[in-house]
């Protein structure tokens, strides 16, 4: 171990790439009264939200109206954990030196696609045909929508997962042979054929590049077409090109409000402090004050047109979505994802360059975003006739009942917790891209202190 | 004359390199040995040829299969039943955009990973010879040569400062 002199980072840090795997394995093996008791909880209360979803089903499927609540966890699954990986794809592209501790932690979001794939059928059976109503299917393709909706759906899932076992294979061949136990044999079993040969390294690194690329081009491909399919298209007379656009936007707002959180709980409780540092929030921080600023930008654009517009549907829908049905739901949006976030934390230099400050607005955006995904998936389930050309009238507020509580926080639940059992058979650091990180860093002297060069590689 | 595998195990990247130059001093061909690392290091670093594989190749050729299969279903659906819409062609290309993008993605990510397992040379049932040291910073040289050149070749990797040499 050593203390670098002459950098942002701060602390001790694991300065071998012996001390990396071993430190890691520490990591992973190491489950305190705090994770298993958190484990329980979260598994008690993901029990309670198949309870909720039982109830629901047991009243059916024919009426939509009772599962606007499950489809706005589908949406904010969508949101916030499926685009979470971008955040890894993005930063390795631009080969930020800062990234290292966060890549992974990022894309190991993707296992929560296996649970939105799970999640999606029962809304196959909700959304209505598109026989007779306006949607994006104008010459009405075989499949269209549900199965189309649903290839999206299964191969963010798929690629998803692809990205992540491609990254983590080398560190999957390290547990394979330092391990213990179930993980190593879980570890051999994925990475029985690695050795790191050169032709290894270079395909993973072309698979992760490829993958990653097609992945960012499926997520905004599905934010796009599954929020109109299973939310504007099911609102009469909700017409606006801004909104899918708006919808990927806020995923990419979510995407690193997610890791910032992620990286906080794994830094404060998880026991890697000597990974993450400021440096990782400070770099973060300015990403989310750039998407929080964006989110404005896409949510005004929309807004004004209908503003303007001034036709009687558009007014039946402003009220509806914004300023009487789902008024509260907007508000908290809009408050949590753009005010608080930007004017109380992310402006301010000495807020964003730290641990707390990017946390806290990180957390706004997540609870902000659950409300803005409550009110458009919730108002369009509870539109009415999906048939009709436009709103005749202002449809009431769907409020939550016991089940759809249920619903909603073991949803939440379950995710958080397949990430948790996730971290436990693969590593949650990159132990390759941080031992690539040792490799490619020296500390130098430069006058009359010491800096760290960073090599970057072609 | 059967082909034996060896393995040199060298605890830093320079002594590695003074390894590889042994290889080649030797004259064993470059496809003939392979340098085994935890970490990836920049190509070239150790004085080996590049590596070349065709991994780009499959993510287009499952584009273009993708891209012809959403052609196929939109065009002859269309065309088997003409509908017209909105005033529009029956082969309209913005109501074909949805389906031949989906399905164009579609078809890269199958074939990429298609395409990884193959590069990768998988399926692969034994691991070969192999260090856990590796995974810890450790380089290993694996080399497979004649049985006749065994020798020479341990004492080449030890000379170059091989901390353990092994064979099968």
């Amino acid at each position: 171990m050593h203390t670098p002199s002459g950098n942002s980072h701060q602390g001790t840090v694991p300065s071998t790439p012996q001390e990396v795997v071993r430190h890691g394995l520490e990591r992973m093996t190491s489950a305190g009264p705090l994770f298993r008791g958190t484990v329980i909880v979260l598994g008690a209360l993901f029990a309670l939200g198949i309870v909720g979803f039982i109830i629901r089903a047991s009243q059916g499927f024919d009426d939509r109206l009772p599962w606007g609540y499950y489809a706005a966890v589908f949406g904010y699954f969508l949101t916030t954990a499926q685009s979470a990986p971008m955040v890894a794809i993005a930063l390795r592209a631009v080969k930020a030196g800062w990234r290292r501790p966060v890549a992974r932690v990022a894309e190991m979001w993707t296992v929560v696609g296996v649970l939105n794939l799970l999640w999606f059928l029962p809304i196959m059976a909700l959304v209505p045909t598109i026989e007779g109503r306006r949607s994006l299917w104008v010459t009405r393709p075989i499949g269209a929508p549900h199965a189309w909706d649903l290839l999206v759906v299964l191969f963010l899932a798929v690629c998803g997962l692809g990205l992540l076992y491609t990254s983590a294979l080398p560190d999957l061949a390290a547990v394979r042979e330092k391990g213990s136990g179930f993980r190593q044999r879980f570890a051999r079993t994925l990475s029985s054929f690695w050795r790191g040969t050169r032709l290894q390294w270079n395909v993973l690194y072309g698979g992760i590049a490829l993958l990653g690329t097609f992945y960012a081009m499926l997520l905004v491909f599905g934010h796009a077409l599954l929020s109109t399919d299973v939310a504007m298209s099911m609102v009469p007379g909700w017409k606006d090109a801004i909104f899918p656009a708006f919808h990927a936007l806020s995923g990419l707002q979510s995407a690193v409000a997610v890791v910032i959180v992620t990286l906080f709980v794994l830094r404060t409780w998880g026991g890697y402090k000597e990974q993450i540092h400021v440096d990782q929030f400070w770099g973060l921080s300015k990403l989310l004050l750039a998407f929080s600023l964006l989110w404005f930008y896409f949510w005004f654009s929309g807004f004004i047109t209908f503003w303007y517009g001034r036709a009687p549907t558009e007014q039946v829908l402003l009220r509806y979505l914004y300023f009487e049905s789902y008024r509260l739901p907007f508000l908290m949006a809009f408050f949590l994802n753009f005010v608080a976030p930007i004017f109380l934390v992310l402006l301010w230099n000495p807020f964003r360059k730290s641990i707390l400050g990017p946390t806290l607005a990180a957390a706004f955006i997540l609870v902000g975003t659950l409300f803005d995904r409550i009110r458009i998936y919730v108002a369009a389930f509870s539109a009415g006739d999906p048939f009709a050309d436009a709103l005749e009238h202002v449809p009431a507020a769907h409020l939550p009942g016991v089940p759809d509580i249920l619903i909603v926080v073991g949803g939440l639940a379950g995710a958080v917790l397949m990430y948790m059992l996730a971290v436990r058979l693969i590593p949650v650091m990159a132990w390759w891209e941080l031992k690539e990180g040792l490799l490619l860093r020296r500390v130098r002297p430069f006058l009359r202190r010491h800096m760290t060069v960073v090599a970057k590689p072609d | 004359m059967a082909k034996r595998s060896v393995l040199g195990l060298f605890k830093d990247a320079d002594s590695a390199a003074n390894g590889v130059d042994a290889l080649k001093g030797l004259g064993i061909s470059p496809m003939d040995y392979d340098i085994l690392t935890g970490m990836p290091y920049p190509d070239g670093a150790f004085g080996e040829p590049h590596t070349q594989h065709k991994l780009f190749v499959f993510p287009l050729v499952g584009a273009i299969c993708g891209l012809a299969v959403a052609i196929l279903v939109t065009a002859g659906t269309q065309l088997s039943y003409p509908m017209v819409t909105g005033g529009k062609p029956i082969l309209s290309v913005p109501a074909m955009a949805i389906i031949s993008y989906e399905a164009t993605l579609l078809g890269a990510i199958l074939f990429t990973v298609l395409g990884i397992i193959f590069e990768s040379r998988l399926p692969r049932m034994q691991l070969g010879l192999y260090d856990p040291r590796i995974t810890e910073g450790y380089i290993g040289l694996a080399v497979s040569c004649d049985e006749r050149l065994l020798g020479t070749t341990e004492e080449a990797l030890k000379g170059a400062g091989a901390e353990e040499v092994k064979h099968n």
